[in-house]
């Protein structure tokens, strides 16, 4: 019977008779899935996040029929991973992209809608008309009614939306025990100052008509007349101030007067390849840049370098049987790379201190009779970089190394010694080209990483010392990711997100270019040949 | 079809058990407040919502990180009601949108002049200040038993103290930081910005390489050829080196109080001596409270702080955690801490740090120049020069937006 079922048929069959427990499992998941995507959903909504929300719908009901259906099962391995890949990098490279075209940063973070919102919820106080002390009543149905008085006497009630002359309302204020102070106002109640503020939430909405103007709440002891402070046009897309008379513009992100007086609170737009054409045409920031650029390298390259010598001598020599204690040396070597790379770095920068640091008051000063201005000079804050990125980083070299050598056979060794070749020449023809066959993508790796190191530059010299005569602020240690990171938080007026984002790009456009080689050493190590 | 109504009913049953997360925080107050200030907040808050029945909710978050999380959380409506951070936050927080003007009514009256200048934007208030700081001269009694009162002197005693071969120095500033240096060059009249008619700050006018400002920074490089200051020493260096009784005098100010008493160093505090027979005016710090634009509650954020927080009680017990001269005149009255007056006399002579967000760039620039000077790469003429020319071409930059 079975000989005659399809395999799909087959496997319908079996996964049906699986059990109902694993079913079970697999609904409660999606259902919790689903609960809090419905939650996500409300909270979109309310922040008005109407893109992510679309998102978050299409993805969920994605996830729903994949892990319903039968019919596109071979999904249900790949989305997980689909989804992180589209969360964590696809996500924040499509962000970092639409930034870079944007005057995103200091006085520019508000999106129009809600600048224009900032400046329409405004309120004046008008001073020149009478401020009132205020005595608060209220309901049984916890409605408020108000009693007005100004600096000459004269009395208002504000209840409902309105305020009138005390003369003219039927609400009477009543002093039941003649203590001087009003009980009651009509059925109102007499509420102390205290006990008002739990409902100054309420209070702050009310306002009450009054001879063309709007009596609100100032403090919980007076009212005051207020009217709006700007007003804003949508037709003409202009904000006009009251208290000035003044008509604003909107116009790249600001509000901006026919005089060029420019409003406070700008908002995000869109600038178009501003940000690219400042960076490449401008030689006050290409001078940098191009600066910064071959520094970059120079420290990565070097970084892998040094890393690398060091981290494979140690491991041809402990891989030599004739050691004695070899596992402790190793476990001793290892110590930089658990120690948590900010407090080395820190602990480094101690040490460098020019006037107070050990490396010259206990080494150099009795040595050589000579200190080192290790972060003064341009030079030597280079090479205390170098010198803290190779404690750092040399561990790792010297672990990936012992494994390669470990995986390098006998057989090769034995053989090389029964045509007489030495130490060295072992080392030179057997070793070091096998090693480097299997450790290039790392070392590339390697490159890629340190490309981007701003943990060292940032702790150890944050980019200093000054380049005398640059025009931006940049350092001589400054690579370009913390050449970027002081643009985006240190520049003209606090944040520029938009440059530093078109600098974030172009740093991405490299690292995939390395990235790309990468991949194509990895292919060309396909046809390394195999010895065993 | 059983699956779907399975599915629903699992999913009914998560979301009442999650929904009650979004209650509204209307009618509750949030306070962001940095470690240093959240836990009497915290007090101050609990006192309040006893006996005002309002739910005060303090937040601790890194001091450095206050200014850029509301900018974060604010528009999302995550943010704070009320903020505490120092007055030079305001220009980047009031041009992004982020917080609101205030009304103090007759209230403005009874606090320093200098507080309230430093809060003002345009001619709108954006804060109630609390506390003022400002930098002076803290020296070791056992090393100098009397402060200097001119830099010459200064000078001579520093001399005397110095010997490199001990690691022993005169004095020390922190470096490369332009904020204790201006002390210095704004004695012989420099100035970050220079002001506008109307009283608001002018970024095309950058005053720091007028003559003060680099006969000022000049001083600093003379101190160091002298032998009498040690090159690149940062913050901490220089507590520990005064601790140790290492150094004689330093430019510090009240943030450094505490770690000189607890290492039982016999300290004083003075201003800072006179440059050529003219009085140095240190920046002043001005610490305050802040209402987000983003606030549900903004009336009552106003009133907590109106009725509550602007009371001799509230300003001494701030007083108390922060060892801050109070800038609340009847809180100032009662303290008699000498060392809390000396930082009051030097503060009401110094001048409020500028705030406008184009400070950004004269910091980054001037310290850079400080750099060069102090490192005695370039001549402090030039290295101002230059730094002038920098800060000059971000405003431009960034005007250009």
């Amino acid at each position: 019977m079975n000989n005659s079922l399809t395999t799909q048929e087959r496997r319908t069959l079996e996964t049906r008779s699986k059990s109902s427990f694993a079913m079970m499992i697999k609904i409660i998941i999606l259902g919790l899935m689903n609960a809090l995507a419905i939650w996500a959903v409300l909270v979109l909504f309310q922040d008005q996040q109407y893109g992510m929300l679309t998102a978050l719908v299409v993805g969920s009901l994605v996830i729903d029929y994949i892990y319903i259906s039968d019919r596109v099962y071979s999904w249900r391995f790949i989305l997980p991973g689909t989804i992180f890949l589209a969360l964590m990098v696809i996500y924040p490279i499509v962000f970092t992209i639409y930034v870079a075209f944007t005057n995103y940063g200091t006085g520019h973070l508000l999106s129009k809608a809600m600048a224009i919102e900032q400046y329409t919820s405004r309120y004046m106080l008008r001073e020149d008309f009478p401020i009132y002390d205020v005595e608060v009543f209220k309901d049984e149905s916890e409605d408020f009614a108000f009693l007005l008085t100004d600096s000459e006497g004269r009395q208002l009630v504000a209840v409902e939306g309105k305020a009138v002359l005390l003369e003219n309302t039927s609400l009477q204020p009543v002093d039941a025990d003649a203590d001087g102070v009003y009980d009651r106002l009509g059925d109102y109640e007499r509420q102390s100052t205290l006990s008002i503020f739990p409902y100054l939430n309420k209070l702050q909405k009310l306002s009450f008509e009054h001879e063309g103007l709007e009596l609100k709440m100032r403090s919980p002891q007076e009212f005051g007349y207020y009217s709006r402070r700007y007003q804003y046009d949508p037709a003409w897309d202009v904000i006009t101030d009251f208290e000035t008379e003044t008509d604003y513009y909107a116009q790249d992100g600001n509000f901006i007067s026919k005089n060029q007086d420019v409003l406070d609170i700008g908002f995000k737009t869109t600038v178009g390849w501003r940000n690219f054409k400042n960076l490449f045409t401008d030689r006050r920031y290409l001078e940098p840049f191009v600066r910064v650029f071959i520094w970059t390298i120079m420290f990565a390259l070097l970084s892998v370098a040094e890393t690398f010598v060091l981290g494979l001598l140690l491991a041809v020599l402990l891989n030599d049987p004739k050691v004695k204690l070899r596992g402790l040396y190793r476990s001793i070597l290892i110590i930089p790379y658990a120690m948590p790379a900010v407090i080395t770095c820190l602990i480094w920068r101690g040490l460098f201190s020019t006037e107070t640091g050990i490396i010259n008051n206990i080494l150099l000063l009795p040595l050589f009779g000579k200190a080192i201005p290790w972060f003064q000079d341009p030079f030597w804050a280079k090479v205390a970089v170098l010198i803290v990125n190779l404690w750092l980083g040399y561990p790792y070299m010297m672990l990936i190394c012992t494994g390669a050598l470990q995986s390098i056979p006998g057989e090769l060794y034995e053989a090389a010694m029964v045509d007489g070749a030495t130490g060295w020449r072992k080392f030179q023809t057997i070793t070091f080209p096998l090693l480097l066959s299997q450790l290039t993508p790392l070392l590339i790796s390697c490159f890629a990483y340190n490309f981007n190191n701003l943990n060292v530059i940032y702790l150890v010299t944050k980019g200093r010392p000054a380049i005398a005569g640059a025009i931006t602020p940049t350092g001589a240690t400054d690579i370009l990711i913390s050449y970027t990171y002081r643009m985006a938080f240190e520049s003209g007026s606090g944040g520029d997100y938009g440059l530093a984002a078109a600098v974030s790009l172009i740093i991405f456009f490299i690292i995939s270019g390395i990235t790309m080689l990468n991949f194509k050493y990895l292919r060309a190590f396909e046809e390394v040949p195999q010895y065993d | 079809m059983k699956r779907f109504a399975l599915l629903t009913l699992c999913l009914l049953v998560v979301l009442g058990t999650v929904l009650p997360v979004f209650a509204s925080e209307e009618g509750k107050l949030l306070i962001w407040a940095c470690p240093l200030r959240s836990s009497v907040m915290k007090e101050l808050g609990n006192e309040f919502t006893t006996k005002y029945k309002v739910p005060v909710e303090v937040q601790e978050i890194n001091f450095e990180d206050i200014r850029d999380q509301l900018g974060v959380a604010g528009p999302t409506g995550k943010g704070p009601d009320i903020l505490i951070g120092p007055h030079d936050w305001l220009g980047q927080l009031i041009v992004n949108g982020l917080i609101e003007p205030l009304d103090l009514g007759k209230k403005e009256k009874d606090f320093s002049p200098v507080a309230i200048s430093a809060f003002t934007w345009g001619k709108e208030l954006y804060g109630v200040p609390y506390a003022i700081e400002c930098i002076g001269l803290a020296y070791n009694k056992k090393l100098v038993p009397k402060a200097p009162k001119t830099w010459d002197q200064l000078i001579s005693t520093g001399k005397k103290i110095s010997d490199k071969a001990q690691q022993r120095w005169g004095f020390v500033v922190q470096q490369p930081d332009p904020y204790h240096s201006f002390a210095v060059m704004s004695a012989g009249g420099a100035y970050v910005f220079g002001k506008n008619p109307d009283g608001t700050l002018n970024p095309n006018d950058i005053g720091l390489n007028t003559l003060g400002g680099v006969r000022g920074a000049q001083l600093f490089r003379d101190l160091i050829e002298a032998e009498i200051m040690p090159l690149g020493v940062d913050f901490n260096t220089m507590t520990t080196l005064f601790k140790e009784g290492k150094v004689g005098m330093v430019l510090t100010g009240p943030w450094s109080f505490d770690s000189f008493r607890e290492a039982g160093v016999d300290y004083g505090f003075a201003p800072i001596p006179t440059v050529d027979g003219k009085k140095p005016r240190p920046f002043v710090g001005v610490q305050g409270f802040m209402v987000s634009s983003f606030s549900k509650n903004k009336l009552l954020a106003k009133a907590f702080l109106d009725e509550y927080v602007i009371t001799k009680e509230t300003m001494i017990a701030l007083y108390k955690k922060g060892a801050r001269p109070p800038v609340y005149l009847p809180a100032l009255k009662e303290v008699k801490d000498s060392d809390t007056k000396a930082v009051y006399q030097s503060a009401s002579e110094g001048i409020p740090m500028p705030s406008i967000p184009e400070m950004n760039s004269v910091w980054s620039a001037w310290s850079n120049a400080i750099e060069l000077i102090l490192n005695g790469k370039l001549s402090s003429q030039q290295a101002m020069d230059e730094a002038v020319g920098q800060i000059r071409t971000a405003i431009e930059q960034s005007r250009k937006k």
